[in-house]
């Protein structure tokens, strides 16, 4: 039994691979799907910016509000705007935005692909001469991977803004004088490795959500099956990338 | 088509705002680190950095004017700092400046920081090396702080007896409370004052006195002046030389006679050895005593019997 399920557990990341490796092939093949990928930008990109930048705000102003009491117990108050903007840009704001975005889109594609496959409706695109897999999976991976980042960022001045207030409940500190601790501390190897992260975090919440609608089966019960994992398997790639990104910046020394 | 359009201006609206928010972060962060605008280098060797790294802040009078581009160790006792200043301030630094590392704060980070000295000098060009000043350890300092505790623990406990026994009862503090002993003492003062006053009048008239004496002015003066008056003083003595010898002869004879008095010779002697005598002036005495109790009696009598009984009660009212 336990040897079944890690057998199916190698099968399906096996899948998962070959899955990615078409998504390469087919990125390259000429018969680019722009206004596809314009409209997937609105979807997942402009949609998604609203309950991003709400959770960003409020996760800026709730960890500067909890940070504040340590601080004060060291009498380092003064130090408050230089220790969340460090939190929020190195970790809190890309990892916040990755999962955000693994709940909305991630089950989103997973549904809307899942349906597509039940009904059929992906069989009669390849019959008539449109190749679904690139209309469908690369056109929305490649949406995820351009689009997360940019969120990713927009929650970073988010966040900060919301540090900002949060700083400012207690204690008083002056717009210009937050911004320039906030750059003081902050260096490339912040801000760099934690943009790139996010791009890794788009795509693998896009290659998950496609890869478990395209490969939904059992019919509409399926396309629940399908959403649900998505969210779950893009959730916990999110936090092991992650583990992966920190552990790399580290021996890059870029920490 | 309208809608694709409003939705792709959508799009690209937070496209560019992430873009430009990123850009400017950068360009904030790389404007810190002095990664942009023109810089030139100056270096310095020191004999211990205490922890400096790459990065850290230049601080030119306390100013944040650039980073440290590279620490090496070049001897056994000699690390180069290679530091990235802006070419703003390169006119203020001048060839003699001094580099010493400090920390921003007690605990903060390790910087460098360059002071300026009083004598003249041109400012630094290009790959300048400035001199430098060994840093402060906190070891050192730790050590010597540790000394002056000890010293200060010493003193204080010393203090604290002092202090005690200034408070204690009986001592130089009651002396120091008691406002009598001020006012005492300034009229003590006040006494001081008035006896030079008359100290100074004193001498006035011995000084006129001594210069009296010396011109052979006054008794005195005479005295000690007119040799004829010391031959008179000698005969005097002379004769009070014999009234001594005459005194002596009469005390003599006085001591013979009180003796004899002692002894109960002579009237005066019955008189003051006697003690029956003074039995009898005791008992008159007491007879005297009685005598005036019944004569006292007899007033009393008196003053009940009728025609005097109406002249005392007249008298009492």
């Amino acid at each position: 039994m336990a040897s079944e399920k890690f057998q199916n557990f190698i099968d399906e990341t096996g899948d998962i691979a070959r899955f990615t490796g078409r998504f390469f092939k087919e990125l390259f093949k000429p018969r680019f799907e722009f206004n596809e990928f314009f409209r997937q930008c609105f979807f997942i990109g402009y949609k998604s910016f609203p309950l991003v930048a709400i959770t960003a705000f409020i996760m800026g102003l709730v960890i500067t509000i909890q940070s504040r009491p340590t601080l004060v117990e060291f009498g380092a108050e003064s130090w408050l705007p230089r220790m969340v903007s460090v939190s929020l840009i190195r970790e809190i704001a890309p990892v916040i935005t990755a999962l955000i975005c693994a709940g909305k889109i991630g089950s989103g594609i997973g549904a809307e692909l899942g349906s597509m496959k039940v009904t059929e409706q992906i069989d009669a695109m390849e019959v008539s001469g449109t190749n679904p897999f690139k209309f469908l999976v690369v056109t929305r991976v490649i949406t995820t991977t351009l689009m997360i980042p940019i969120l990713a960022v927009l929650a970073d001045a988010i966040s900060l803004y919301g540090g900002f207030l949060g700083a400012n409940i207690h204690g008083v500190v002056s717009w210009d004088l937050f911004w320039n601790q906030v750059f003081d501390t902050l260096a490339f190897g912040d801000v760099v490795p934690s943009i790139i992260k996010t791009y890794f975090f788009g795509f693998a919440i896009g290659i998950i959500g496609c890869y478990k609608g395209f490969n939904t089966n059992k019919g509409t019960e399926g396309v629940g099956i399908a959403a649900n994992s998505a969210v779950v398997i893009s959730s916990l790639l999110v936090f092991i990338l992650d583990l992966l990104a920190v552990q790399i910046t580290d021996i890059l020394g870029l920490n | 088509m309208a809608r694709e359009t409003t939705r792709n201006l959508r799009v690209g609206i937070i496209v560019i705002l992430s873009t430009l928010l990123l850009i400017t972060a950068l360009y904030l962060i790389g404007d810190k680190q002095n990664l942009f605008g023109s810089t030139f280098r100056i270096s310095a060797k020191f004999y211990n950095v205490n922890g400096l790294m790459q990065g850290n802040n230049v601080r030119l009078s306390g100013i944040n004017v650039g980073t440290v581009e590279n620490v090496e160790i070049v001897a056994d006792s000699s690390v180069n700092v290679v530091m990235l200043i802006e070419k703003r301030v390169q006119p203020f630094i001048k060839k003699n400046a001094i580099a010493s590392v400090g920390t921003d704060g007690l605990m903060g980070n390790k910087l460098v920081e360059i002071n300026s000295v009083k004598e003249d000098a041109t400012g630094v060009e290009e790959g300048d090396e400035l001199e430098t000043m060994r840093p402060v350890e906190v070891d050192d300092m730790v050590r010597t702080l540790k000394l002056t505790n000890d010293n200060i623990q010493i003193i204080t406990s010393n203090l604290r007896l002092i202090t005690d026994k200034i408070n204690s009862k009986n001592s130089l503090w009651s002396l120091l409370m008691d406002t009598g002993v001020a006012e005492n003492v300034k009229s003590a003062v006040v006494n001081i004052k008035l006896m030079t006053n008359q100290s100074v009048e004193v001498t006035g008239n011995l000084k006129e006195i001594s210069s009296g004496l010396k011109n052979g002015k006054g008794t005195l003066g005479a005295l000690i002046t007119d040799t004829l008056f010391s031959s008179h003083i000698r005969q005097t003595i002379v004769k009070i030389e014999k009234f001594s010898d005459s005194a002596a002869t009469i005390t003599g004879d006085l001591s013979k006679i009180v003796n004899k008095i002692k002894n109960g010779q002579g009237s005066i002697g019955v008189l003051l050895n006697d003690t029956m005598l003074i039995y009898n002036l005791n008992k008159g005495i007491s007879s005297i005593d009685s005598g005036a109790l019944n004569f006292n009696q007899n007033m009393k009598a008196l003053k009940t019997i009728w025609p005097l009984k109406k002249y005392f009660n007249k008298t009492d009212k």
